[in-house]
């Protein structure tokens, strides 16, 4: 899968405690799910983000925190092929693989 | 096998209670992630794609059923059912929780096993040839110095920050299963001229993105003063490796920049501080760990044994599975089973914890209780008799793991790659996958005949490509997996380093190169006996090329 260019960016990191990818949402909380995730679409925004992240992490919510590149086509399509995969789980595990979005509650 | 003294058990005791706080600390945030990440790596916790990965060290490869069956229940309970069996024959768990993972090692000190130092600067588990005490061409069973080397090791204050990781790896046998010479430390047991039983010791081999070939450092050292030698060893490489560079900080770095003959030389002026200072194992504790390792009561059979005999002519497809997965054992009447984790598509080295069930279920009927992890990824009960063969295999069939394909072309070894390794480039398993589905003929493996295929989703080399008669290392081409080939590498005693074909092939293009260079091999032999490596060894990577690249 090829990195589109796009300057759209998200905010991800594994919670503390679980080591669960999370998302960080526009509702200002982590979300397992990619689609949730605060789309920055200026390098003001990313900055604004990377702030966000460096305080999660100061404040031990998360972990490995990095601001990364989505596809123009939104939070769910994160460019780098690592990215797709750490949304959605291993590619061999279907069964185990979780939505891009939350499930109908 | 080794029973843990009260010594082993208040240490691993002591370890479990020491990280717990430390967990403890670390949720409460009363500990920073820079301050805990050095403290959970010495207690194997990694984090990767998904979530915390905890690798549990099986030293030398051993296991015990009931070992078996807590390795199973924890994968239950704490993970997705599931365990990863690794080419340093340890297991990893995929989906741990920061939280639980002191319950899971309290679980796991309960059946004296531990993830202690299965990462981190330090000496790693050490490995040993998966045939230990039942192999027919061992001089020795290599578990009574690993056992040895794993005491000596243990929170070995002097080597718990190394410039960086050390492994060992040891054979008994002169046929080297470890694959010793792609490890920092490598020994082989040997006599003397004078008919006594040693050691010979190679230092500064490796994999990563240096492989390197051990040099043989000390063709023999006495049992008695192995420790002192290793001490000799460590110390040199202590003092002097590098540590401003973490790519350059390994012995084999340090051995290759001295000279082998520099650094034995060195070794040898450092051993008489170690030898003084009194490391050596006294006799008589010697002999207390050599006695775990005394062989079980085997019942006296006589071959042939007629019912085995009988089934094999009968059954094609048992036949076909003895033929590569029972090894010959020193034991008339017994055989040493490897149970292939690498069912056609399979993911290797992944058993689920109702295979693990079953698997201590059949080491209790037909093993004596024993299981063992290969570096290939694979399981063995070693101790089975001839005539429960046939019982064993339909048992495996049962559950999945009766490919009778150990040492053929669909024994891929393959690392977690890109589906779950955060240092990975590109995924390893989905190749590994898609190769075994091409060469899924059994009747075809089996004409190809022995052929080792290795897999590596980066430069660190986890899935021994550069040991592969076929290797493949997964790269990152601009966001892009694509794979490149190494043919001629080899693990054994005549080990050596894949050298690389050319342009790497994209995911889509590399089941197919494979499978031209397998044809490629099969055109060009001289004889169906002439295997792979063999063939390699003889023409050279340009035929290989040719077909792969064309004519330049």
């Amino acid at each position: 899968m090829a990195q589109a260019k796009s300057q759209n960016k998200i905010l991800t990191g594994n919670r503390l405690r679980n080591g669960e990818t999370v998302y960080y949402t526009a509702a200002g909380v982590w979300s397992p799910y990619v689609a949730e995730a605060k789309v920055a679409t200026t390098p003001e925004e990313a900055d604004a983000l990377a702030k966000i992240g460096a305080a999660a992490y100061a404040a031990n919510l998360v972990i490995d925190v990095n601001v990364i590149d989505v596809t123009p086509g939104g939070a769910a399509n994160p460019a780098h092929i690592r990215e797709v995969i750490r949304a959605t789980g291993p590619t061999v595990r279907a069964d185990l693989n979780k939505p891009v979005t939350p499930p109908q509650r | 096998m080794y029973i843990y003294d009260k010594f082993d058990h208040t240490i691993t005791r002591e370890r479990v209670a020491e990280f717990s706080q430390q967990v403890a600390r670390r949720l409460t945030g009363e500990l920073s992630e820079d301050q805990f990440r050095p403290l959970r790596l010495m207690n194997g916790l990694y984090l990767q794609l998904h979530a915390y990965m905890l690798r549990v060290a099986i030293p030398y490869g051993t296991l015990s059923s009931k070992q078996v069956r807590k390795l199973a229940d924890i994968a239950k309970k704490y993970d997705r059912d599931y365990g990863h069996f690794t080419t340093r024959q340890n297991i990893q768990y995929n989906w741990i929780k920061l939280e639980q993972v002191p319950e899971i090692l309290a679980e796991l000190a309960s059946v004296e096993m531990h993830a202690n130092q299965t990462s981190g600067n330090c000496i790693r588990n050490v490995t040993a040839d998966q045939f230990a005490g039942v192999a027919g061409d061992e001089l020795e069973d290599p578990r009574i110095i690993s056992e040895i080397i794993r005491q000596w090791s243990t929170f070995h204050p002097e080597f718990s920050f190394l410039p960086r990781k050390f492994k060992f790896a040891v054979t008994g046998a002169a046929k080297d299963r470890a694959a010793i010479q792609f490890h920092d430390i490598g020994i082989q047991v040997v006599k003397n001229d004078a008919g006594e039983t040693g050691y010979a010791v190679y230092v500064g081999g490796g994999m990563g993105r240096t492989p390197v070939v051990a040099p043989l450092i000390k063709p023999f050292v006495a049992r008695t003063e192995l420790l002192s030698y290793l001490e000799a060893c460590l110390r040199v490489y202590n003092l002097h490796g590098r540590r401003d560079n973490m790519y350059k900080a390994r012995i084999k770095i340090l051995v290759r920049d001295l000279g082998p003959a520099e650094y034995a030389r060195q070794v040898e002026e450092m051993w008489p501080l170690t030898r003084a200072a009194g490391v050596d194992i006294e006799p008589a504790e010697e002999a207390r760990i050599r006695a775990f390792f005394a062989p079980p009561p085997y019942e006296k059979i006589a071959e042939p044994v007629a019912s085995f005999v009988d089934a094999r002519a009968k059954t094609r497809a048992f036949a076909q599975w003895v033929q590569t997965n029972v090894h010959t054992h020193k034991v008339a009447g017994y055989g040493a089973v490897t149970i292939s984790l690498k069912p056609i598509g399979g993911i290797p080295g992944d058993a689920s914890s109702a295979q693990m069930h079953a698997i201590a279920d059949l080491a209790d009927t037909y093993s004596l209780g024993e299981v063992r992890v290969t570096h290939v990824q694979n399981l063995v009960l070693p101790n089975v008799k001839q005539a429960d063969l046939f019982a064993v295999w339909q048992r495996l069939g049962e559950i999945g793991f009766a490919e009778a394909n150990i040492g053929l072309v669909t024994d891929i070894i393959a690392c977690p790659g890109l589906d779950y390794c955060s240092l990975a480039n590109a995924r390893s398993i989905p190749v590994a996958q898609q190769l075994s589905e091409r060469f899924a003929d059994l009747d075809r493996q089996h004409i190809i005949g022995p052929l080792q295929i290795k897999i590596s989703g980066c430069i660190n080399a986890c899935g021994h490509h550069h040991a592969g008669h076929i290797g493949i290392l997964g790269v990152d081409k601009a966001g892009q997996e694509f794979y490149q080939i190494t043919l001629g590498g080899a693990g054994d005693e005549t080990a050596s380093i894949g050298t690389l074909l050319g342009p790497g092939f994209a995911g889509e293009d590399i089941v197919g190169a494979v499978d031209k260079v397998v044809n490629t091999y099969l055109e060009l032999r001289q004889a169906p006996s002439e295997t792979f490596i063999e063939a390699y060894r003889r023409v050279g990577a340009t035929p290989f090329k040719e077909s792969l690249y064309g004519r330049r």
